[in-house]
């Protein structure tokens, strides 16, 4: 069996954003494994633990993102796969370049992240099972294979969760709640660094563009009650947001 | 043509698929609009679609699953010659118009805020770094596009439509097992204009009970944070957050709840913030539109005393 896992880099959520020329600038930033893709490697790492069998870790994303590769290879990855791409891709050109590489490996199964924390794209995962031909179960909090050929998976809907049987290969977005990944351990980014990871070059043309990128603090009123008398600071609070709000 | 995928309960369109439909409307200049249906006990939602939209398709395909729905669509844009599909930008939403929009080969625009025609693309707003950035995002047409919820006023019926049922031939891939549904009664997060949510301060689960009694009395959606997520007290799906979900209500009341910039990233583009909270300092106060500085136990079972007194 083969468990692959689908990652990208992306700036700390804690991590000040500014922005230059209308764009991002990530110069300052503090650039990470993406938390939600972390639990796709993780959830990789113990399905490999368990039914044994290879996996790999896969990016598409600037030569930067070498460093999440390897993070990914410091958990316990076996080898890594990087197309490297400049720049915006939206997510159905993403798709299209890495369903070329993840057919060629034929995994079992594919892991990525619930949501991009630099795009805030949800799409991949489910675009890349389209591009596949595979089903796809988005945020995934359990997972259980049955057989070579077939998955039990928790996931969550818009309202509740469902469990069901996947037919596999497929893909598998992460929630929250999937798994406790793991810190690398010094030997294990000491290994990392002989492990497999190839460069591929990826030209490709994004079907969305983005044109421009601001950050928008809304000014808030910052009106604070003390509450030292609950009563009439909850009575205060409520006439506020009747009379002067307008929102209750 | 522009097709809307409207969302519905069984019995009636959602609240989202008439914003969807308000979304399309203002698209207008792109063609005439068309809507589908999909899923089960479609009938009677389609007659209610009938009204607010020319032509309405219909495929019964029985429960969710994101294989269906972008197979239905996909049907219903073959049937209508669409080149741009609009549908409600929940978790389910984003996963189907991904798979159908690869299928379309056209550019997918994700939880937008704001959408227009311009020749032959559109333009929309969104938001991006977890909900800290705001860009404008162009593609040409074709064009898959997910409407955040409540950014747009819900559409008012206009004229009537006819009804076209289309046959879908069933994907299978995945079976569901079994639905654990947390479909209450109340009201949905992403939907609601008033949301409350509570925080690892209050506690305990039972001081959890004040947080639901006050979004009661409010018709407010109950929220939680992630830390009363991982505690057990609420379930993942009312987790605001990052990796819980993103809402935009008028007014959102946060009860003991710090501010983490995770949190933050789920609900920082509020009309309104409220806060509740005994540290002065918590990051939250710092995006708070109002507050009170104070015991939570002892603020919110008085909060709850003044807003049963102003529905009365």
């Amino acid at each position: 069996m083969k468990f692959l896992a689908v990652i990208r880099q992306v700036p700390d959520g804690e991590s000040r954003l500014k922005i230059e020329g209308g764009r991002v600038d990530l110069s300052g930033a503090t650039l990470i494994l993406d938390q939600m893709d972390e639990w796709a490697v993780e959830e990789v790492i113990r399905l490999q633990e368990k039914h044994g069998g290879e996996s790999v870790v896969v990016a598409l994303g600037p030569e930067r993102a070498e460093e999440a590769l390897r993070t990914a290879l410091a958990m316990g990855i076996d080898r890594a796969v990087h197309l490297v791409a400049e720049g915006y891709l939206d997510p159905i050109t993403q798709a299209e370049a890495l369903a070329e590489v993840i057919r060629a490996e034929a995994p079992t199964l594919v892991f990525t992240g619930g949501q991009q924390a630099d795009w805030d794209s949800q799409a991949l995962g489910p675009a890349l099972a389209e591009a596949l031909g595979w089903p796809v179960v988005s945020w995934t909090t359990q997972i259980e294979l049955e057989s070579e050929t077939q998955a039990k998976a928790l996931h969550d809907l818009d309202e509740g969760a469902e469990r069901v049987r996947v037919a596999l290969p497929a893909v598998f977005t992460s929630q929250q709640g999937l798994n406790e990944p793991r810190y690398p351990t010094l030997p294990g980014i000491m290994k990392a660094k002989r492990k497999e990871l190839k460069k591929l070059p990826l030209s490709a043309a994004s079907k969305a563009e983005v044109l421009e990128q601001t950050i928008q603090e809304r000014t808030r009123l910052n009106k604070l009650i003390d509450g030292k008398d609950p009563v009439s600071a909850a009575h205060e609070l409520v006439r506020l947001l009747h009379e002067e709000a307008k929102v209750i | 043509m522009i097709l809307v995928v409207l969302e519905h309960d069984g019995q009636r369109l959602r609240k989202s698929a008439l914003e969807a439909i308000g979304r399309a409307r203002q698209l207008e200049a792109l063609g005439p609009l068309a809507g589908v249906v999909i899923g089960e006990n479609t009938q009677a939602v389609a007659q209610e679609a009938s009204q607010y939209l020319p032509t309405v398709y219909v495929a019964e395909v029985g429960g969710y699953t994101a294989e269906k729905w972008a197979e239905a669509a996909y049907a219903a844009v073959q049937k209508s010659g669409a080149q741009v599909v609009i549908a409600s930008g929940g978790r389910q939403g984003r996963t189907w118009t991904a798979r159908l929009a690869y299928r379309m080969k056209a550019g997918l625009l994700e939880d937008t805020l704001e959408t227009r025609a311009e020749g032959n693309h559109i333009v929309a707003t969104r938001y991006s770094f977890l909900n800290r950035v705001t860009e404008r995002q162009r593609a040409a047409l074709p064009v898959v596009l997910t409407a955040k919820p409540n950014t747009t006023p819900p559409a008012e019926p206009q004229g009537s439509g006819g009804v076209e049922v289309l046959n879908v031939a069933l994907p299978t891939g995945v079976e569901v097992l079994e639905r654990l549904s947390e479909q209450k009664k109340g009201v949905s997060l992403t939907e609601a204009t008033i949301v409350v949510t509570g925080g690892r301060g209050l506690g305990s689960p039972e001081a959890f009970a004040k947080v639901e009694e006050l979004a009661s009395v409010l018709g407010a959606a109950v929220g939680a944070t992630r830390a009363v997520v991982d505690a057990g007290w609420r379930p993942y799906s009312e987790q605001v957050g990052q990796t819980g979900k993103t809402v935009q209500p008028n007014a959102y009341i946060a009860l003991a709840v710090s501010g983490a910039v995770q949190h933050q990233a789920g609900m920082n583009k509020s009309k309104y913030i409220v806060a509740v909270n005994k540290d002065a300092e918590a990051p939250i106060f710092k995006i708070a539109d109002y507050g009170i500085v104070g015991d939570v136990h002892q603020v919110l079972p008085a909060l709850i005393e003044a807003a049963k007194k102003l529905k009365d």
